[in-house]
């Protein structure tokens, strides 16, 4: 399995590039899908199709699907909720109850879900390539440093699980087993690690979060990003790339989208052509590791899967 | 004799009165972890930074036993003075 994220601002194209790139891969024989996680989307419109929540054939070996992660934050939290009130059979009367609605809410949802449906696709069995089209740069980097955070909170909760349940163990020894009174009901507690529901779900979300980062800093994992040849974004892409490799995930390729190759330039966009060639220049200079690629601003938008091969096959197999 | 039989009654009773101590000791800070543990993971309800919330949403159903500790801590957050002299027998 080979999996794809295309980076970058609002605005520079990522949809395009990212759809051209997976129809480029298709007509090559890979069973590709590419996933929209940005919650704003339009990569039904690079296809020029109408595209849902549910995966969508596109062409031979091409399949395309826009993620609902606000259904999906709801789903969870649904979820989540009917666990509680099964467990928390005192939760009405701790008045608990309202301030779980805030969750939905709290910082970090979108991410969670966000990664959830990244987990999703790349556990598919049935694509060998997986190419995501992301939410604006900071959204993504964000949920790719996920894994490496959770993994670093997960194993310092586990230690201090481990404290709670060695200590249980100790006065079981002397005592018997723990129990624990809540609103009249009485519940034994376990002092094993097997049998602790908080340890296991900690557990199993460390080994998720370590295989998930395994494979982000992997070479089945390639960013891509996607720019344009201008200053400010010349610094965006430096801060990106740094970014990037403090979670150990390495970028591959940048594309220069809406790049103006124009010879013999009108004055007024003289200057522009100027700091574009000193960008590319500086650029080529900077991220000598990285694939550099010019995608020149076209005519009009490319829309459906000619337009996107044609985009494919002229600038970004080359 | 009889005497044997008293002097092994008082050390019996020396030595479990002690482990009740130290039990009482150990219980009191198992509970403090308790209640750390859920301040750590549900801290988001009074502000604290919170762990990534994957965590959380995964621990959540699970942590009812926690969440009573930490709703009694609060509680007797004030007499924090009163409940710490009691863990030390000062009356």
């Amino acid at each position: 399995m080979k999996v794809y994220f295309f980076l970058g601002k609002g605005g520079v194209g990522k949809t395009t590039i990212s759809a051209a790139f997976g129809t480029g891969l298709s007509k090559n024989g890979h069973k590709v899908i590419v996933v929209s996680i940005d919650p704003a989307h339009n990569l039904g419109d690079a296809f020029d199709t109408t595209l849902s929540n549910r995966e969508l054939k596109i062409n031979e070996n091409l399949y395309a699907v826009e993620v609902d992660i606000e259904k999906m934050t709801r789903e969870y939290l649904d979820d989540l909720s009917k666990k509680m009130q099964h467990t928390y059979r005192y939760l009405t009367a701790m008045n608990l109850d309202r301030y779980f609605n805030i969750l939905k809410l709290s910082p970090g949802i979108e991410e969670y879900a966000t990664l959830e449906a990244i987990r999703k696709y790349i556990g598919s069995k049935n694509f060998d390539t997986v190419i995501f089209d992301t939410p604006p740069t900071g959204i993504t980097l964000r949920v790719l440093a996920m894994p490496r955070l959770s993994v670093l909170w997960s194993e310092r909760l586990i230690s201090m699980r481990k404290a709670i349940l060695s200590r249980r163990k100790m006065v079981e020894n002397v005592k018997g087993k723990v129990e624990a009174e809540v609103e009249g009901e009485k519940i034994v507690l376990t002092s094993d690690e097997k049998e602790d529901e908080i340890m296991q779900e900690l557990i199993k979300y460390r080994e998720e979060m370590l295989e998930l980062n395994k494979l982000f800093s992997s070479t089945s994992c390639e960013v891509h990003i996607v720019t344009m040849a201008e200053e400010l974004a010349l610094l965006e892409t430096e801060r990106i790339l740094k970014s990037l490799s403090i979670f150990s995930i390495t970028a591959k390729v940048i594309y220069l989208n809406k790049f103006m190759k124009i010879e013999n330039p009108p004055e007024e966009i003289a200057g522009k052509i100027h700091e574009q060639e000193q960008v590319v220049t500086e650029m080529r200079e900077k991220f000598k590791h990285l694939f550099i690629k010019e995608v020149p601003l076209l005519r009009a938008s490319p829309r459906g899967i000619r337009d996107l091969l044609s985009v494919y096959e002229s600038y970004i197999v080359r | 004799m009889k005497l044997f039989e008293r002097i092994r009654k008082f050390f019996i009773g020396v030595e479990s009165g002690m482990r009740e101590t130290s039990v009482s000791l150990i219980e009191r800070e198992l509970e403090e972890y308790e209640n750390i543990f859920s301040l750590l993971t549900m801290g988001i309800f009074a502000g604290i930074p919170s762990p990534p919330t994957g965590i959380v949403i995964r621990i959540l159903p699970y942590m009812q036993r926690e969440v009573s500790v930490m709703m009694k801590k609060t509680k007797d957050l004030s007499d924090a003075f009163g409940d710490t002299a009691g863990m030390f027998d000062i009356t």
